[in-house]
């Protein structure tokens, strides 16, 4: 790929941008991981014609557009979609955080899950089935999930529900039996399922589109504002705090943390994984 | 009881609630009302008015809901007029720690209206005020940053004025930094801290 | 080993503090600022010792270490470092339930030993 000799990220470039992209977006890379993040760096030199880490590294920095640092956390995190990504915060659904909203909820209105962004709709579908499989009170409870995503494109595909076999490869064969049907060597998700799941376009910049969303018990905004500036950051967790009834719970990629985007939030750690929570006091 | 096809907002969503018209009127008139969930749905929503500045930036003196304040300031920040800049860099004075820190948050995103404003604040005669404006600076995508630093470190009297500054050089400083780094261990030379930093953006630097 | 939580929005200075507690024996986590500490706490369970700047992004120092106080986990000792050395901040720190309160840049000489007391280790070595 590399044309030209690549140039040699010295140990204090890597400690420097270690740092600064630490302080980006939160994520860390551990000392093992340097030989990843250094062919990272250099293919994202390549592409930009930057020949030393000093040239790219000050691009990275002031670049006003912020486009580069958006190319670059595209290569640093490998984001493939497909059913049952991260299934652990879905365990943490079913067995934390749905107990409790259930054991607090003084009426039997439907509880309400929203999934950011639908992408191709392997989130909510993938919440719809672990509920399902594994939540006994779906019996008495209704749950209503909506998912939405600003590509109109993608939440018509999202609608038709139809996927390659890579999506399904964490299907259990007998879920995919179950929820799925073979379409000339794809699998098209029942259309039970895609009656059940309401998809909606959404630009979470928009404060409009953010303020017809309203009343959810969870969020699911998994590695999506990662890929924002700080403050459209903060201004789209705000917006999510106004989305959740109080005591609500948002749950995000591993690699992100609400510590450095708004302190409106509670940290709750239950024994499946990290969550944020809009207080129960607060109004 | 199952899955069920819900809708974004639900019907029975509290009656009349969004049944009055968002514009700037109502909106000014709402940043005042006693729910805190109304004045921050106010204050998110006046962000595309920008003849609402001087409002919010009267309700962010005055506002005692914490949730509420900082939505103002992401508003103000994303409005960044003239008015609502010098809003939040009224903040740096301000003895309230949480609308200080969020003002520097968000100031930090601010490049170009902020730029104007910095070599005043840089000599600011409160070392605090000093401390944050280098603080704005860290993520200021902007070319003279590193001049800015330059200068903090040769003239600045506050040893932690300089030492902020240090910590930013160590990530954006060049060969152009090299003299002032040497002049500043010279200028402290009774502080392990500043000997520590200095070497270590010279390092990075290239020089060390 | 006695693990220490080093909480600091500054780069630099939390690398100072690691290579000053480090060398001296003990573990150090970094934090960014108050909410990021209080989510270690949540993963990484409790520290013997916390080095706690004042003014930080999102939840200051006052703001962590009140947090703190209210958990219910084992105390550790606190030790809150600000810039400014007005009354105001040392009695602040103190009354948020730091043991004790240092004013930037600190020196290795002046704090080891602090650290050690805190942590019961006496100054021996």
């Amino acid at each position: 790929m590399l044309v030209q000799k690549p140039s040699v990220i010295s140990d204090e470039d890597f400690q420097k941008f270690r740092e600064f992209f630490y302080r980006k977006t939160g994520m860390l890379f551990e000392d093992g991981k340097r030989y990843f993040v250094d062919k990272r760096l250099l293919e994202r030199m390549a592409a930009t014609d930057n020949e030393s880490f000093r040239s790219y590294f000050t691009m990275l920095r002031f670049q006003a557009s912020g486009a580069e640092l958006q190319a670059l956390i595209n290569a640093m995190t490998v984001n493939e979609t497909y059913f049952f990504r991260e299934e652990y915060q879905f365990r943490c659904l079913v067995d934390s955080i749905l107990r409790e909203i259930v054991a607090r909820r003084s009426s039997f209105r439907p509880i309400r899950i929203w999934s950011v962004p639908s992408s191709s709709g392997e989130e909510p579908y993938g919440i719809a089935i672990y509920l399902l499989e594994h939540w006994p009170l779906l019996e008495q409870w209704d749950v209503e999930i909506i998912s939405s995503d600003i590509d109109t494109r993608i939440l018509e595909q999202a609608r038709n529900g139809l996927y390659a076999a890579r999506a399904i490869q964490n299907m259990p064969g007998p879920l995919l039996k179950k929820y799925f049907r073979r379409v000339d060597g794809h699998y098209q998700i029942s259309q039970s399922l895609r009656e059940a799941v309401e998809f909606t376009r959404v630009n979470v910049h928009d404060t409009a589109d953010m303020r017809s969303h309203r009343q959810f018990d969870v969020i699911f905004c998994r590695n999506l504002l990662i890929y924002f500036d700080d403050l459209s950051r903060k201004k789209t967790a705000e917006s999510f705090f106004d989305a959740l009834n109080p005591g609500g719970f948002i749950c995000l990629g591993h690699s992100e943390s609400m510590s450095r985007i708004s302190s409106l939030f509670q940290i709750r750690r239950f024994p499946e994984a990290i969550v944020y929570q809009k207080p129960l006091e607060a109004r | 009881m199952a899955l069920k096809k819900g809708q974004p907002t639900p019907a029975c969503h509290s009656p009349g609630e969004r049944q009055e018209p968002r514009n700037l009127e109502t909106l000014l008139q709402t940043l005042l009302d006693e729910d805190p969930m109304k004045r921050r749905w106010a204050a998110r929503d006046l962000a595309e008015h920008p003849a609402a500045a001087v409002a919010l930036v009267t309700q962010l003196q005055h506002e005692t809901d914490t949730t509420v304040l900082q939505v103002i300031v992401t508003s103000l920040g994303c409005m960044a007029n003239d008015v609502a800049v010098r809003g939040l860099i009224d903040c740096l004075y301000s003895e309230h720690a949480l609308r200080r820190n969020a003002a520097i948050e968000v100031l930090k995103e601010l490049p170009e209206p902020v730029a104007p404003h910095m070599g005043q604040l840089l000599h600011d005669p409160d070392p605090d005020v000093r401390i944050f404006a280098v603080n704005v600076l860290e993520s200021l995508r902007h070319p003279n940053v590193e001049e800015w630093l330059i200068e903090v470190i040769l003239k600045d009297d506050q040893v932690n004025v300089c030492a902020t500054a240090l910590d930013l050089l160590g990530e954006v400083g060049s060969l152009r930094a090299r003299e002032a780094l040497q002049t500043l261990k010279q200028r402290f030379p009774q502080e392990p801290y500043i000997r520590f930093a200095a070497d270590l953006a010279l390092k990075r630097i290239g020089v060390g | 080993m006695k693990r220490i939580l080093v909480i600091d929005d500054a780069a630099t200075v939390r690398l100072y503090h690691r290579e000053i507690l480090e060398q001296a024996g003990f573990a150090v986590t970094e934090a960014i600022n108050g909410l990021e500490a209080l989510e270690k706490l949540e993963t990484e369970g409790h520290f013997d010792l916390y080095l706690v700047d004042i003014n930080m992004p999102k939840l200051d120092g006052y703001g962590f270490l009140k947090a703190l106080r209210e958990k219910n986990m084992p105390q550790a000792p606190a030790i809150m470092i600000s810039t400014e050395s007005s009354p105001r901040d040392r009695e602040g720190a103190l009354i948020a339930g730091a043991n004790l309160y240092m004013i930037k840049p600190i020196r290795p000489e002046q704090l080891l030993p602090q650290v050690r007391g805190l942590l019961g280790e006496g100054d021996s070595s």
